[in-house]
């Protein structure tokens, strides 16, 4: 084993297959910062240049573009308040009024760093568990997977407020964007629900303008109201000094980037759950980890924990991801079962021979997960100071672009009107639910999940009637299930839990 | 205003969950099942919380959702009627990639927005617009080639 992970890496640094990976991540970077354009687009789009590649190559050459989006997606939504990807939104939620407060640097330097660090462990995860990962995965199974979800959705009532009328709030958000996914062909019959007769929505609604409209057109209101710049009239910040105190945050709540990297790996190895599910999760985590109610009153609001969780989820997410890609020939989300293209077209299986005859190509996987995000992260660093200068610039001059930008984005779901006409309607939606103190992530969370939920369900009646409520795992994560509602209503953090991270 | 903007969001949700749940019930079981499961919920909540702000004490200010908030800096009425602007702006926006597409739509508005929207000089509008026209043209046209549909205009004359 040791021997195939020094052949990965020599493999990964071999100059033609470095260059491609260098080659990768400039596209994914550009990628990552153009919203609505995901990585799996993308992976999807360079399939067609890696038929001359040897598999390392092709791998190097994918998976650095992929990694990289996922990193850089980030940047645009602490910049602008724009998911540069699906994945990226739940850092919005804080990393924008970071950027408001003139904290662009800070919250930028945190999102990368926790990125790094997600990355890392990501990989050092696919490089462990590839061996042991089987009897995992075939536990779970419909009924768990199921199960799993619901305790996904159940986050969010640490998303809501605290008082009844709070809860209530969210818990309906969270049932609105459940409805919200039932649009569309019901995928067992084929029947149409809620379509109006309209075929655009027989697909059902897509995740992009959806996210887009919801989050980035109430932020972008709010900048034309204000009149200012994102930053308003804040002092130019020490943009250096922001970005190592950005590091700083990271390694101060190691612990909770820690966890939510292992939350990115667990959903990653999951089929089915994909990043923007454990960008969510992560985050909720991260604001159950709060110390006692004022604490959590921080998260929203501008908390670098929360710009903390979701970046290294969404990174880790990726090492997870590959487990079950590699190992069973089953992807976890749509850009690995673009990579699984890859697979099929390099003439390699997945499954036992990836973890014999081929490991060292697996292992060179792992080496350019890291590598990729390791050069990703120190070249960012190097210009993010520019970057982070654009939060100074006056909002009449970046509204117009950065709408250009959403729209365009947004119509990449689908190359139809409809989805502007859907981009807007959220983003109405979204502004009335800002002004009147409903709360957005809930909604998100319950629309990413909807689909899986309902599959999952669906399955498990079908293949166990109501006899896998009493299957062991189902009733530990039924147990856990309670615990993750009831928690916030024990008036904050238990004893145990100790205080911070 | 909140109050306000809780009872009509909750009459929303009401109304929109007992539409599902009308639709729904004449669905087969295995179609209608889900929706119902969510919907009902929905209605219940959505009652319970409208009959909580209608009749239930005021709520404590502390304790809110995780949600971002808008700017207090400016009055609610100037507030009101800057965001209807941009909302304005929006739909004209869609409305003319509707007539002439994307590639046409993008200078027009860039260049309209920033001369009549933000009040920027005539040359460094221009200058603008022909800096974001060029980074559409380059990445979506050329390097993505994302196929972008034919404006009513353009159909209507043939192009």
């Amino acid at each position: 084993m040791i021997d195939a992970l020094i052949d990965g890496l020599f493999l990964v640094l071999q100059w033609k297959a470095l260059s491609l990976m260098l080659l990768g991540m400039g596209l994914g970077f550009c990628v990552g910062l153009l919203p609505g354009i995901g990585g799996a687009a993308t992976l999807a789009l360079m399939i067609p240049f890696i038929f001359k590649m040897s598999p390392v190559e092709a791998f190097a050459f994918l998976l650095g573009m992929h990694s990289v989006a996922a990193t850089t997606g980030d940047i645009t939504s602490i910049l602008f308040g724009v998911p540069g990807e699906g994945l990226s939104a739940a850092t919005v939620v804080d990393g924008y009024p970071m950027a408001k407060r003139g904290e662009a640097g800070r919250a930028l330097g945190a999102a990368l760093m926790s990125s790094l660090i997600g990355a890392l462990i990501g990989a050092a995860t696919l490089a462990l568990a590839v061996p042991v990962v089987r009897p995992l995965v075939l536990t779970f199974g419909s009924p768990e997977l199921f199960l799993l979800s619901l305790i996904g959705i159940a986050c969010i009532t640490s998303l809501s407020g605290s008082s009844m009328r709070g809860q209530i709030r969210g818990f309906a958000m969270g049932l609105l964007g459940l409805l919200l996914s039932t649009i569309g062909q019901e995928r067992q019959s084929g029947a149409l629900r809620f379509d109006m007769g309209l075929m655009y929505l027989w697909e059902g609604l897509e995740l992009v303008p959806v996210l887009v409209g919801i989050f980035a057109i109430p932020e972008l209101v709010d900048l034309a109201v204000r009149g200012t710049s994102i930053a308003g009239d804040r002092p130019l910040e020490n943009l250096r000094g922001g970005v190592i105190a950005g590091i700083q945050d990271t390694f101060r709540h190691f612990w909770l980037v820690f966890r939510c990297s292992v939350v990115g790996v667990f959903v990653g190895i999951m089929p089915g759950a994909g990043g923007g599910v454990a960008q969510w999760m992560a985050y909720a985590h991260a604001v159950q980890s709060a110390s006692d109610s004022r604490d959590r009153e921080r998260f929203g609001k501008g908390d670098v924990r929360g710009v903390l969780g979701p970046g290294a989820a969404n990174n880790s997410k990726e090492g997870g991801d590959l487990i079950p890609t590699i190992a069973f020939g089953v992807p976890g989300s749509g850009a690995m079962a673009i990579l699984l293209g890859a697979f099929m077209i390099m003439g390699l299986m997945p499954g036992p021979e990836m973890l014999t005859k081929h490991l060292a190509v697996t292992y060179s996987m792992v080496w350019t997960l890291a590598i990729a995000n390791i050069i990703t992260v120190v070249l960012s660093l190097a210009i993010l100071n520019q970057l982070a200068k654009v939060t100074y610039i006056r909002g009449s001059l970046i509204i117009p672009f950065v709408l250009l930008l959403v729209f365009v984005g947004s119509y990449t779901a689908n190359g139809q009107i409809a989805d502007l006409v859907v981009t807007f309607c959220f983003g109405l939606l979204g502004y009335f639910m800002v002004l009147w103190g409903w709360p957005r992530p809930p909604l998100v969370l319950g629309f990413v999940l909807g689909k899986l939920v309902e599959t999952y369900l669906f399955i498990s009646v079908a293949r166990y009637g109501f006899a896998w409520l009493a299957h062991p795992i189902v009733l530990l994560l039924i147990a856990l299930l309670i615990i993750v509602i009831a928690y916030p209503f024990w008036g904050g953090k238990p004893a145990w839990a100790g205080g911070g991270d | 205003m909140k109050t306000h903007g809780h009872i009509i969001t909750s009459i929303f949700l009401i109304a929109l969950a007992g539409a599902a749940i009308y639709l729904a019930s004449g669905w087969s079981f295995k179609t209608g099942f889900f929706p119902l499961a969510v919907a009902i919920p929905l209605a219940v909540l959505a009652l319970a919380h409208l009959l909580l702000v209608l009749f239930g004490a005021p709520e404590p200010v502390a304790g809110g959702a995780v949600e971002a908030e808008f700017s207090a800096d400016v009055s609610p009425e100037l507030a009101r009627r800057r965001a209807a602007a941009v909302f304005a702006w929006i739909g004209a926006f869609i409305f003319l990639v509707y007539l002439v597409s994307f590639p046409v739509a993008v200078p027009l508005f860039m260049l309209f927005y920033l001369k009549l929207q933000s009040s920027v000089d005539w040359f460094r509008s221009l200058l603008l617009t022909i800096v974001t026209w060029g980074f559409f043209y380059v990445v979506f046209q050329r390097l993505v080639h994302m196929p972008f549909e034919t404006g009513l205009l353009q159909s209507s004359l043939g192009f």
